[in-house]
């Protein structure tokens, strides 16, 4: 019994002679929630579409739960596509009863979990109605809960959260967060840095077709340089006082003060920052040293021209 | 297996359980009766054409035409009793009515006498009472400038129905090298009917005349007028009974079978765009996308394939159920009457064309579904799918036309040839299956048939699957279709 709900071994992938995805290996540990990251055109869908066998890799091998994927394998995998949809014109209880049946759930037990899906996503008073009658973060709920009525041990959501509101945005990492803890296995990808920094206990970061990370969060954020900013009236000797901690820029000029980022370099220290510049007698007006984020960290590790549609917290949706 | 079931569970129920699914079917049943009865009702509701004549000859050729068409109507008022008997009472027994008919050899004074003998009752009735297409009447004036305002509508003739427009005006002349000239005036530059009819009685006339003055008494004119050949059809197939003449029943098959192709074809035309648009939606939708997460790309051809014809035995059970129900009932009472009624009704159910109408359908339905299928999956919109439906379109309409004139020439070597061509078998076969073709012909075009089938439903699904994953669109197959013009 493999330790790993997904294991990819140097998978690639072209699209008429231009490459897609290029020599991809990484594991999903069971239990864990992964995020997958990347920009847009990073080869994620391409990634996950082989990974469970929808489309066959040019070279290097998927395995789901330690086999190649079967329609066993599939049955415990839930998957909640980037591109979406369900049919507008089924009742809502009757999308998620089908596709759970689909998933191999009796028909009565479907019926019961759509129920208590339903209530836990605030949906039960659109159980009976058509999904073309609900407005898109209601039938983007419906969608996500067709992926997880048949409980399964794999959970893969492509950009799960996109579409949601802030409330809603809330409640899917909530449920996110107990299907962990219930000891399922969660992928998710999303352009949103601020949900996979709360939510994920390692990342897989894509560029380009290529893997450019594959760690905890904290190691990504590791990877970023820390940074402090500061202020003082102009005339103090910050440039002469900061020089052996790292690089200084001047961030901001008025009349009272100037104010200025450090980038420490590498084992340098904010509390050795501090007490350099209180023993060289500089009358400080600020010093706030920054955590850097996973945002940061995707900037770094996949270069600010790659970035694309990657942003650091989500746009408030409609609902 | 699971996953096929549903999916086609699911497309079955999203169609039967629609308002739209049961409208169309009671549709068809209507539509077709409507084409049926439209030549009739075309007819029926044109107005009547009134219209004058002026005789300039002075040999009373007016009369002459009035006589002619009240002779016409009896021929009509006649052949339709004789009709209604014959169906109804078969061929003695129309005889017999006509004999009572033709005590008035000159008009219909014996109608109700003939009526009553066939006892047709209230359907009988109604003969001869029916709206006359053409009435001649007086003319409101002798000259055309005088006419003319009658014919254009300024001015109106007074006839039993009311005031009403003259249609036309005919102008009877003395002609050299000619019996008469007829002059015809009418602002309807289209219908000959009224030009026609009285050409055709002065043509008589004119005719029974010249007989006349070689000799011939009105007796013996009559007599020669009636000379025709008596046809006797012996059917001559192998199997038939020496001698056997050919009856409307041994005809029916060939019709039946003709009925069964087009309905073949109206078949697979609606079900095959019901996979169009049902495609397209769940394309369009995002649908698919979901639908790939939770089965393979053969589970859902074949769902989709096997729900859509559900749909198709659903239509052909409810059609059969009813257009059967009424055949047996309405076959069991006319067959009390007549039994040539039960033998061409038994030729509807005839389990040899019923199977091969299932074959058939089958195997037309697999071709055109499946190229329907893949289409859909490469379009987002209708509008992208009517872009690629226009050769499919023609490829199923060229069969119809020869299937319009396979009754007449179904020995033509064009269409024993086309029925070769697979995409036409399952329609033209089904058509000329009671013509008996040579078994290697029968075997060998479904043979290719099948073998297209399995080729275009493995076509059909590749290209499905690339038009489900959004790796091929509209604009991929015309780009391989610039890119092969170009290499041509």
């Amino acid at each position: 019994m493999s330790e790993y709900a997904l294991e990819l071994d140097g998978l690639s992938k072209d699209f008429g002679g231009k490459p897609a995805v290029r020599n991809v290996s990484w594991r999903a540990r069971k239990g864990d929630i992964t995020g997958f990251l990347g920009p847009n055109g990073a080869g994620k869908t391409t990634t996950l579409r082989m990974a469970l066998g929808v489309i066959t890799p040019d070279s290097g091998t998927a395995r789901l739960f330690g086999r190649a994927p079967d329609a066993a394998g599939m049955d415990q995998v839930g998957f909640l596509p980037e591109e979406r949809g369900v049919y507008r014109k089924m009742k809502a209880e009757d999308v998620i009863v089908f596709f759970a049946r689909l998933k191999g759930v009796p028909a009565g037990e479907a019926r019961r979990r759509a129920h208590v899906l339903l209530e836990r996503f605030g949906l039960a008073d659109a159980a009976k109605k058509k999904v073309k009658e609900l407005s898109k973060g209601m039938a983007q709920k419906v969608q996500i809960i067709s992926a997880i009525v048949h409980e399964p041990d794999f959970i893969i959501l492509d950009e799960p959260f996109s579409g949601l509101d802030p409330v809603n945005q809330q409640l899917l990492e909530d449920i996110i967060r107990e299907q962990a803890e219930a000891g399922r296995t969660v992928l998710f990808s999303t352009h949103v840095m601020e949900h996979a920094e709360r939510l994920c206990d390692r990342i897989v970061l894509m560029a380009r077709g290529e893997k450019v990370f594959d760690g905890s969060v904290e190691e990504a954020i590791g990877r970023v340089p820390r940074q402090v900013v500061l202020a003082a009236p102009p005339g103090e000797p910050m440039a002469e006082t900061l020089a052996p901690f790292g690089a200084l820029e001047t961030l901001e000029e008025r009349e009272a003060e100037t104010v200025w980022r450090l980038t420490l370099k590498a084992g340098a220290d904010a509390q050795a920052v501090l007490r350099a510049l209180v023993e060289a007698g500089v009358k400080l007006t600020r010093f706030e040293p920054r955590r850097p984020h996973l945002h940061d960290a995707f900037v770094a590790l996949v270069g600010e021209e790659n970035v694309g549609d990657v942003t650091d917290r989500e746009p408030v949706s409609e609902a | 297996m699971r996953a096929s079931y549903l999916i086609a569970r699911r497309e079955y129920l999203s169609y039967i359980a629609t308002w739209g699914f049961w409208l169309s079917i009671l549709a068809v049943p209507v539509f077709a009766a409507i084409g049926g009865a439209l030549p009739g009702l075309i007819q029926n509701s044109q107005p009547t054409r009134y219209f004058a004549v002026i005789d300039e000859t002075g040999r009373g050729l007016d009369q002459v035409v009035e006589q002619g068409l009240e002779a016409q109507r009896r021929e009509a008022v006649r052949d339709q009793l004789e009709g209604m008997v014959e169906v109804m009472r078969g061929e003695a027994a129309a005889q017999e009515v006509l004999a009572v008919f033709d005590q008035d050899p000159d008009g219909v004074s014996y109608l109700d006498e003939a009526v009553e003998a066939a006892g047709l009752g209230e359907a009988g009735a109604a003969l001869g009472s029916e709206r006359r297409e053409r009435v001649m009447v007086d003319p409101p004036a002798r000259d055309m400038a005088q006419l003319r305002p009658y014919l254009t509508g300024e001015r109106m003739i007074e006839t039993p129905a009311g005031e009403r427009a003259l249609f036309a005006a005919l102008i009877l002349r003395n002609a050299p090298g000619a019996p008469v000239a007829i002059e015809y005036h009418s602002t309807n530059v289209t219908s000959d009917s009224v030009k026609n009819a009285v050409r055709d009685i002065l043509r008589s006339h004119f005719r029974e005349q010249a007989f006349m003055e070689r000799g011939l008494s009105p007796a013996d004119l009559n007599a020669v007028m009636a000379i025709s050949p008596d046809v006797i059809e012996i059917d001559a197939r192998p199997g038939a009974e020496a001698g056997a003449e050919i009856t409307r029943a041994d005809r029916a098959p060939f019709i039946v079978a003709i009925a069964f192709a087009f309905v073949l074809w109206l078949a697979v035309f609606s079900v095959a765009n019901m996979l169009l648009t049902s495609l397209v939606e769940e394309k369009g939708g995002k649908i698919i996308e979901l639908l790939l997460s939770t089965a393979r790309f053969h589970e859902i051809l074949i769902g989709k394939l096997a729900g859509v014809a559900g749909v198709s035995v659903t239509l052909f059970a409810i059609w059969g159920a009813v257009g059967g129900g009424l055949a047996l009932l309405g076959g069991a009472v006319l067959a009390g009457m007549n039994p040539a009624i039960a033998e061409l009704l038994a030729s509807l159910f005839d389990p040899g064309l019923i199977l091969a109408a299932m074959f058939f359908f089958t195997a037309g339905y697999l071709m055109y579904g499946a190229i329907f299928l893949a289409m859909g999956s490469l379009c987002d919109t209708l509008q992208d799918a009517q872009t690629l439906m226009g050769p499919v379109i023609w490829t199923l309409l060229l069969p119809m036309f020869f299937l319009v004139f396979s009754f007449e020439a179904t020995d033509s070597v064009l269409l024993r040839a086309a029925s070769w061509f697979p995409l036409w078998t399952p329609f033209l076969m089904m058509a000329r299956l009671p013509t008996e073709p040579p078994l290697w012909e029968l075997a060998g075009a479904s043979g290719l048939m099948i073998v297209t089938t399995v080729l275009v439903v493995w076509g059909a699904a590749a290209v499905f699957r690339q038009g489900a994953l959004r790796q091929a669109d509209a604009d991929s197959v015309r780009r391989f279709f610039r890119l092969k013009k170009k290499g041509a």
